[in-house]
Order: structure tokens, then sequence, then C-alpha cells
């Protein structure tokens, strides 16, 4: 609770600094300076890397991201909290691999994930908060039922 | 600001909140499956307040036209995009900033959900370049676009500048209505509460007959 009145005090800085805490775009350009990185110039022939999200490293969103990892490793070490962990069974990383696939793909559909539905659109009272709150109310539903399946399958 | 202004303030407040994530586990997945799964809300409670929060702040800067509201026109495809994601992140078993924290901590299935939300995203810009849908910013216009399946640009400044009245009155409605769910949530805990101590007194008189 108290974490995340934090959050979102600071979150309310950087909204009128930048913009609104978001996490998806800055996942996109590194995914694009990637590619960009092994397809080199053939990259710009998928319109998408023309139209959209031309690579640029100098891009903000990505360094929340960075920062984020760069935070968590700081405080998990630390707290002595930091081991490599490995999924054990099969079923969870088939889970992960296809969960992995459907938030990249849902994050560029919708141009938004989580973190700007609940609190970026939504607190700036934008329809698409709304649409979005309700499309991933009934994403997680599906997820947990399955979930739910596979755990007792 | 300049570009590495905005990165460096970027990175400085992405840190704090992998800081603050990290020590506190708040999980946005959690919130959301557990309230559905297990009828706990250890998470969805944080959620709900940091919402109230920054609903008052963000709407009492868009009253003044101050902040960096996000602008792109929405439509069918933030309920298609964020349902697809919403059964991505349980079964992943992380939402895109528990992704990150959770790498952080040395998770490597995290790391591994990662590197494949990367892999759909690319692939989805592969598709976006066959049929060009949803539209791209520089094709919006504000409006809604029907054919398009778009219903334009909507959010507290645009209230305020069509009804007179200020956006951040319309944003205390929204902190009074989630309010009102975490009123509800903190009520249903009490019952909880209330049933499981129930159960545990019969539970004790059962034990002490049998004695």
């Amino acid at each position: 609770m108290v974490a995340l009145t934090l959050i979102a005090v600071l979150d309310i800085f950087l909204f009128l600094l930048v913009g609104a805490w978001t996490v998806g775009g800055g996942e996109t350009m590194i995914t694009g300076l990637v590619a960009q990185f092994f397809l080199g110039d053939e990259l710009s022939r998928i319109p998408f890397w023309n139209l959209v999200f031309v690579p640029d490293a100098g891009y903000w969103k990505i360094y929340i991201s960075l920062g984020m990892l760069f935070g968590a490793i700081v405080s998990a070490v630390l707290s002595k909290e930091f081991y490599l962990r490995f999924p054990r069974r099969l079923g969870e990383w088939v889970m992960i691999t296809i969960g992995g696939l459907l938030m990249g793909f849902g994050i560029r559909l919708a141009f938004v994930c989580n973190v700007s539905t609940f609190f970026g659109l939504t607190p700036q009272m934008n329809l698409g908060g709304y649409l979005a709150i309700s499309g991933i109310l009934a994403g997680a539903w599906v997820g947990s039922w399955i979930y739910k399946k596979v755990l007792e399958g | 600001m300049s570009v590495i202004g905005e990165c460096l303030v970027a990175f400085v407040f992405g840190s704090i909140v992998g800081l603050l994530v990290q020590r506190s586990r708040f999980c946005n997945t959690a919130a959301l499956r557990d309230a559905m799964l297990f009828k706990t809300y250890r998470n969805t409670k944080p959620l709900l307040m940091g919402m109230m929060i920054l609903t008052f702040g963000f709407t009492l800067f868009l009253t003044f036209g101050e902040g960096k509201a996000m602008h792109f026109d929405v439509g069918l495809n933030q309920v298609a995009g964020l349902f697809l994601f919403g059964i991505g992140m349980v079964l992943a078993g992380a939402c895109t900033v528990s992704t990150w924290v959770k790498a952080g901590e040395g998770n490597v299935g995290a790391m591994w959900a990662l590197l494949f939300t990367f892999i759909g995203m690319f692939l989805f810009s592969l598709l976006w370049s066959e049929n060009f849908w949803p539209p791209a910013s520089i094709s919006m216009t504000g409006e809604p676009n029907l054919e398009a399946l778009q219903l334009g640009f909507i959010n507290a400044r645009t209230l305020q500048d069509k009804f007179g009245v200020p956006a951040v009155i319309f944003g205390m409605v929204q902190v009074f209505l989630l309010g009102l769910i975490y009123r509800a949530i903190v009520k249903k805990e009490q019952a909880q509460l209330l049933e499981h101590d129930k159960a545990a007194a019969a539970n004790k008189v059962e034990l002490s007959e049998a004695a």
C-alpha cells in the first residue's frame, strides 16, 4: 500500500515532466533495436518499423524498463533475495511461452499494457482506459480458468 | 526537456519503481487473478489506492492544461488487445512490470516471458504490416472512425472543453466510484474473517467434545 502510494505520487511528477508511467512502448523499441541489429536495413522494409516505431535508442520509455530491472537487481541483492530460479515443470515453460507471446501481441494491438491501463489512461479518464479494463478483466478471467484447469490437471 | 534529460528522469523513476515493487511484492497480475481465483485482495487494494491518487492528480493538472496526457484514438483494439494480454499475464504469472522485477531477482521464467513478449511484439509488427490495423497515430484524427472500429479521443480534458465542467470534477466522481469498490472489498474481507473465526470456533467445540 505504501509502495503504491509512493509510486502514484512519483508518477504524477513524471506525468508533468515527460508523461505517465508506461511499459510496452519501451519494450517495442528494444524489440526494434534488437531486430535492427540483426537485420540491418532489411528491417525498414517492414512498414511497422517505418510508420509506427522507428528504432531510436533515445526513446525515454526504454529507460523506465531498464530502470525497473536495475532497481529490482539492486533491491534483490541488498536484501539477499537474488538467486537464479527456474520453472520446474515443462507445463510451466509452455504456459510462460504462450503467456509472453500473448502479452507482447496484445500490447501492440492495444497500444497499451496493464500499467497504462490502470495507471495512465484510466486516471486520465481516457475512454481507452475503460475499454482496456473491460478487456483485461475478461482476459484475466479466461486466463484464471485455464490456469486452474492446468493446476488441477 | 532534452532527450537525455527525459531518459535520465525515466531511468530514475524506473529504478525507484523497481525497488518499491521488489520490496512490496506488488503484482498487477495477482491483483486480478487472486481476486478472481482465490477471493483474496492483498494486491487489489493497493491497485485501487494508486488509481484513486492518480485520478485526482492527473485530472487536477489536466484542468489547468498541465501534464502530458496520452493522446491517441481508441477503439475495439484496446478491448481485444488487453483481452489477449489478460490471458497472457495470468499464464505467464507476471505482467510487464513484474517480468522486469522478477527478472532482476534472477527468475529465469520471467526472463523467458520477457523474451517471448519481445517475440510477440515482433510477430505483431509483421501482421500489422499486412493489414495496417489498428490505425497508426499519424493517421489518427481524434474523431470516431467506425470503419476502422475507432471511437476517437476522449479524456477528462476533452470532457472539460465540451461541457465546461473542470476535469477535476469528473476525476472526483471517478475517485468516489473507485472508493466504493475499495469499500466493498474491505467489507468482503471482514465478512471472510468473521466466517473464518466462526469456523475456527466451531472446530474448537467439536474438538473439545471429542475429548
